[in-house]
């Protein structure tokens, strides 16, 4: 909005523009300053706290009584130590934990790619079937978005005993069928946005000049999606890989997943694991900050199911 | 002879029917297979420690005894009161700050690139992180209570997660904290999107801030606020991440909300029928309640679908049925 101030010569005289109209104090340039430095602080913190915490020795941690703002030591050992390279020497820490974070991160980002894959293949041709075809009529995408609205704590009780049954329980295979399906209407609703935006006359055209139904799809409208593809993986991979609840249920031992592992090093008997918890929470952090920032056009897109899609 | 190429008819809705039936399967596996199995279950008192697999629940056959004590004590009543209260004050309180954020920031200056990113990061936090982070801050001997000393005075030492009447606003804390970036960055693309001229106009004319805020920006920004209050409600309503690092759900039952609830029942009480129940309950609530809330996304995802692809396809002229009927017959020969 560009302000007009000075008056000006108009052929019915001079017009004058009323004072610039009064806004609230804390949107005038001092007060906004003010207010960006304050609330960015407010949000900043939590991160800058984590950060910082993950590089303090054990003594720095949460002593009582005295808070250190800023590590006087710092030290990588939270994080070779986590990742099981070295061990605390003459910490109770050392033989309370059994396993060092490598298994469950590496759990974690098989299931979360594994789980991407698997609901961007059906979520593409669901997607695809909605948005030229109209398939399964007006109602069935938000059926799909239905999908959604449901806790998954409320659906997931009786996929336990299910899976229990079928000995997919505690597996990566039980992991990745519940990453896909939870995070298919995601895909379906992202990709349908993105589908919309191709003309159809581009897959009309592949079919005149010979090709099928499918390789129109595949040859023709694919490629015209691609930017929309990638962005829908890396959308869809952060979520999977930002999964507590299911994992919780469904796994234990070996099998947990990170953020599962992140509880499981919480109020021990050694207490808190602040430090180890912090490295391992950058190391969860980092990932989705990477991808998000990458995806930052699509976020909104993302998380409003396409209904909005600047 | 030449075969005309098929540019739909009948094919199209084989390909159609194809295309999505592998993610029909999906859902039914996903919804339509453990919605029914919780419905049987939620008719028994059958739990693992009963020692008989859930196909003999049927031995412990009572009916509707489950629902009934869901709707007639307390526990799940509280519980759900708890999430719809957490659900308002966050996401209420989300808007509020991002819309608030998105005016803030809405005009450039140099550096706003990089303050909108560290304004976007706590939305990519994983949430289970982000329950974690806010418990090491709000520890008692931690750093929000010592920040606290330094600007009041006395020693602080507020019980966060300890205090049942306090620990309910540090579980909405950490949601404003993790959310407030995804209404920002909506409001902040619709605003930019904003035809300048009409509020230019109308503040040449005389118009106070307050004023076209109340008959401009917010009336043209609806659509966006709406669909951006019921995404937030929806997740808001499901918390169970954040609020099992932060608290667990305690002190006492003091931050359980239905996730928490439900959680609790299965695997601390181990009462799985009881639990099936509450998850039928909620399903309906939350059906009840989407079936409403979905129509202002369907309305935008009309709307748009119009704009590009145009209205409806009209229906096949009489040369193209001609066309067809010829391929059809040729098909026979």
């Amino acid at each position: 909005m560009t302000t007009l101030e000075a008056p000006v010569e108009t052929r019915a005289g001079t017009f004058t523009p009323p004072p610039a109209s009064r806004r609230p104090r804390w949107l005038k340039p001092s007060g906004r300053v003010f207010a960006i430095a304050l609330l960015g602080l407010l949000f900043a913190f939590p991160l800058y706290w984590t950060v910082t915490m993950s590089f303090k020795p054990r003594p720095e941690w949460n002593p009582p009584g005295k808070v250190f703002w800023w590590p006087d030591n710092p030290t990588v050992e939270n994080y070779t130590s986590l990742l099981g390279l070295k061990s605390e020497e003459g910490s109770v820490f050392a033989t309370q934990r059994s396993r060092s974070a490598l298994g469950p991160l590496k759990n974690s980002l098989i299931a979360a790619s594994a789980g991407t894959a698997l609901a961007l293949i059906i979520g593409v041709f669901t997607a695809y079937g909605i948005a030229r075809f109209r398939a399964g009529g007006r109602a069935l995408p938000f059926q799909i978005l239905q999908l959604r609205m449901f806790p998954p704590i409320a659906v997931i009780i009786p996929l336990l005993f299910m899976f229990i049954e079928i000995k997919i329980w505690n597996t990566l295979l039980g992991l990745i069928v519940l990453y896909g399906a939870v995070t298919f209407p995601f895909v379906v609703w992202l990709l349908r946005s993105f589908f919309q935006e191709v003309p159809r006359e581009i897959s009309e055209a592949a079919i005149v000049d010979g090709c099928t139904q499918w390789g129109a799809f595949f040859k023709a409208v694919l490629p015209q999606v691609k930017g929309g593809l990638a962005a829908t993986a890396l959308f869809v991979f952060v979520l999977n890989w930002s999964d507590f609840l299911i994992a919780k249920i469904m796994t234990q031992d070996d099998g947990i997943t990170a953020p599962v592992y992140l509880q499981s090093l919480q109020g021990g008997a050694s207490g808190n694991e602040y430090g180890l918890q912090a490295a391992l929470a950058m190391l969860l952090i980092l990932p989705p900050a990477i991808f998000g920032l990458a995806i930052q056009r699509y976020l909104v897109r993302g998380l409003t199911f396409g209904a909005i899609k600047r | 002879m030449r075969r005309l190429p098929d540019l739909g008819g009948r094919n199209e809705k084989t390909v159609a029917r194809t295309l999505i039936a592998p993610g029909q399967l999906l859902m039914a596996f996903i919804i339509l297979f453990p919605a029914s199995i919780a419905i049987y279950i939620g008719f028994t008192s059958w739990s693992p420690t009963t020692g008989q697999d859930f196909w003999h629940a049927y031995n412990f056959w009572h009916w509707f005894d489950g629902y009934w004590e869901a709707l007639t004590t307390q526990g799940f009543w509280v519980a759900l009161g708890r999430t719809v209260w957490i659900t308002a004050v966050a996401v209420g309180v989300e808007f509020l700050l991002g819309f608030a954020l998105a005016l803030l920031l809405l005009k450039t200056f140099r550096g706003r690139g990089l303050v909108t990113v560290f304004f976007l990061l706590p939305m990519m936090v994983v949430p289970a992180v982000s329950g974690f982070i806010f418990f090491m801050i709000f520890q008692l001997d931690g750093p929000l209570n010592e920040a606290l000393s330094v600007l009041a005075p006395g020693n602080i030492q507020l019980e966060w997660l300890q205090d049942a009447d306090i620990a309910i606003w540090s579980v909405i804390t950490v949601d404003i904290w993790q959310w407030t970036p995804l209404m920002f960055l909506i409001f902040l693309s619709g605003l930019a999107a904003l035809p300048e001229d009409q509020i230019n106009q109308a503040r040449i004319l005389g118009a106070s801030w307050l004023d076209q805020m109340r008959y401009l920006v917010f009336p043209m920004l609806k659509p966006i606020i709406l669909i951006a209050l019921i995404i937030r409600a929806i997740e808001a309503f499901k918390i169970f991440d954040a609020i099992a690092l932060l608290t667990a759900g305690g002190p006492g039952e003091a931050t359980t909300n239905v996730s928490i609830y439900i959680f609790d029942e299965t695997f601390q009480a181990v009462r799985w029928g009881y639990a099936s129940s509450v998850a039928i309950l909620i399903l309906i609530f939350v059906s009840v309640l989407g079936f409403w809330a979905i129509r202002p996304i369907e309305q935008a995802q009309e709307e748009t679908l119009e704009e590009l692809t145009g209205a409806e396809l009209p229906p096949p002229t009489a040369a193209e049925q001609r066309v067809e009927e010829a391929i059809e017959a040729e098909a026979r020969v």
